[in-house]
């Protein structure tokens, strides 16, 4: 067991070395999902900025989870790492974890700058904080899932880098994850396509353990069982999809 | 001792391309096997198996004793892959390739340090340690990857078309280090299209064509089973430039002093041309490209 998590240590840190070599990049990459707080902070009022800074933590991880598929993909067909690997003790399972955790470490700085900033605008709770990671990370899971589906099968490099950013923007900027989604009760169907979006039910919990909605009980229990049940469903589309070895 | 060992084996892909049909031979230990053969051959498709990349659909196959498709966790510690068409990081320096891929498998951080510095000055890339991998020339890049699969210090090594890229300097040293790795036990599969290369290192090689065995044995009796062999080229007389050299083919040393001789005599140039293995490729898998130009 040791030894596995350590290949995925360093499995993660050569993924995310370009990074990490790079700290500027690293500050731009990590912070880019908190550039519309700032517009909604100049243009509306604080108590919108705070939400939209609670869906920024939630977008960040699930940007992280999205974008495993270029991992996935350039070391499998691009740098061919993968298969250096597979030749060796390295396990799948090893192999899989590095990669994902290697885009959470990218992410790591704007997700501290963002809580600090969030501790800074009013109470919160510890409680609140850890319900808010626990939220975004099974996001992530699932997310890190349809990287591994996308990137493994993913034939060329435009497609590796195009079909993640699509995703993000019809992930991220569209459902409200910025904004409340309150504002979508004037638009009965645009709302019931929302709530088909997991990022969509993993910012409402967010905001409510952060204090900042109210939403019954059985909306939390919809919510939570919507992020598992996709998770899970994610898990078995990337087993079938991503190979360790060829078939 | 054998180290690897094929048995009829044969890949169809999922979408119905049949790849390899009835191979089989094996390596022994510290021996240097080549894959020879045309652009889809069938050459990355075998090597792909044997390093328990890809499955076969038919046939078994042995690597250290060990079935490639039953037990390929027994296979992969003692095994290293430098993949065809495989790239650096360019934002990675090689001293940075070297050093994780050591410690993803498994070495000490002082081990790894050793390792990579010791693998980094066999394959001249130590001056280049710190350089992105970007800035480097084609042939530094291709010896990085090389040098990336080194560090594990295989028992069996796989190198699909390692050389290619490589000015004819770098060809060298790493055919020389391919030698010491194998004087140290090691034992090595690689497929080229460099007919030099396989004529310089391998101690048996395989062709193969459209999936299928073309000839199987050692680079002489490639040579001798395709009949060809030494030619002698005598140029005309001297005030005769005009006319053509004969090319003529000897079949035993009895004719070859008898050329000699007329050549002294008629003050004749004569030149041995000893047979290439590219000759004798040529020979064993042109007859299908007759039968595909036809």
């Amino acid at each position: 067991m040791k030894s596995r998590l350590r290949e995925a240590l360093y499995i993660g840190l050569f993924d995310a070395l370009p990074l990490l070599r790079d700290p500027m990049l690293l500050v731009v990459i990590s912070l880019f999902s908190f550039l519309p707080v700032i517009f909604i902070f100049v243009f509306a009022d604080q108590k919108s900025a705070v939400q939209s800074l609670v869906g920024a933590i939630v977008l960040t991880f699930s940007f992280t989870g999205l974008f495993a598929s270029q991992s996935v993909y350039f070391n499998k067909q691009w740098f061919r790492f993968q298969d250096m690997l597979v030749a060796s003790k390295v396990s799948p399972a090893s192999y899989a974890v590095g990669l994902s955790v290697s885009g959470l470490v990218v992410a790591l700085p704007g997700v501290l700058v963002a809580l600090v900033l969030l501790l800074l605008s009013g109470p919160t709770s510890v409680v609140g904080i850890f319900l808010l990671i626990a939220t975004s990370l099974i996001l992530w899971i699932g997310l890190v899932f349809v990287g591994f589906a996308i990137g493994a099968t993913t034939k060329n490099a435009r497609r590796a880098n195009s079909i993640p950013q699509v995703l993000s923007i019809a992930m991220g900027f569209l459902p409200p994850v910025y904004y409340p989604l309150a504002r979508l009760d004037a638009y009965p169907i645009a709302k019931a396509f929302a709530m088909l979006i997991p990022t969509t039910h993993a910012a409402q919990l967010a905001k409510y353990y952060f204090g900042l909605i109210v939403i019954p009980d059985w909306e939390v229990a919809l919510g939570w069982a919507y992020l598992l049940g996709f998770a899970a469903l994610m898990g078995f589309l990337a087993s079938r999809r991503a190979h360790w070895v060829d078939p | 001792m054998e180290v690897v060992r094929v048995e009829d084996l044969g890949k169809t892909y999922p979408g119905g391309t049949k790849a390899l049909e009835g191979v089989s031979f094996s390596i022994q230990k510290g021996e240097i096997f080549c894959l020879l053969g045309r652009n889809g051959a069938g050459k990355t498709t075998l090597l792909r198996i044997l390093a328990t990349q890809l499955k076969p659909t038919v046939g078994r196959a042995f690597v250290l004793g060990h079935d490639v498709l039953q037990d390929p966790k027994a296979i992969r510690p003692h095994i290293a892959v430098v993949p065809q068409e495989a790239r650096p990081q360019m934002l990675l320096s090689p001293y940075d390739h070297i050093l994780y891929f050591c410690l993803i498998r498994g070495r000490s951080r002082a081990e790894a340090r050793e390792r990579t510095r010791k693998v980094m000055d066999d394959l001249g890339l130590w001056e280049h340690r710190d350089k992105l991998a970007s800035d480097l020339s084609g042939g530094l890049r291709q010896r990085l990857i090389i040098a990336m699969a080194l560090v594990a210090d295989p028992e069996v090594l796989f190198l699909d078309e390692p050389t290619i890229g490589l000015d004819p300097l770098g060809r060298r040293s790493v055919w020389h280090m391919l030698r010491e790795l194998t004087r140290k036990g090691a034992t090595i599969l690689l497929t080229t299209h460099y007919l030099d290369e396989a004529e310089m290192l391998a101690d048996d090689l395989l062709i193969v064509d459209k999936g299928r065995t073309a000839f199987l044995g050692t680079v002489e009796a490639a040579k001798g089973d395709t009949g060809v062999g030494m030619r002698v080229i005598v140029e005309p007389p001297a005030g005769n430039g005009t006319a053509p050299p004969e090319v003529l083919e000897p079949r035993s040393a009895e004719e070859v002093l008898a050329i000699v001789e007329r050549g002294l005599r008629e003050k004749r140039k004569v030149t041995f041309k000893p047979a290439s293995l590219e000759e004798a490729f040529i020979k064993i898998v042109g007859g299908s490209i007759e039968v595909e130009a036809t």
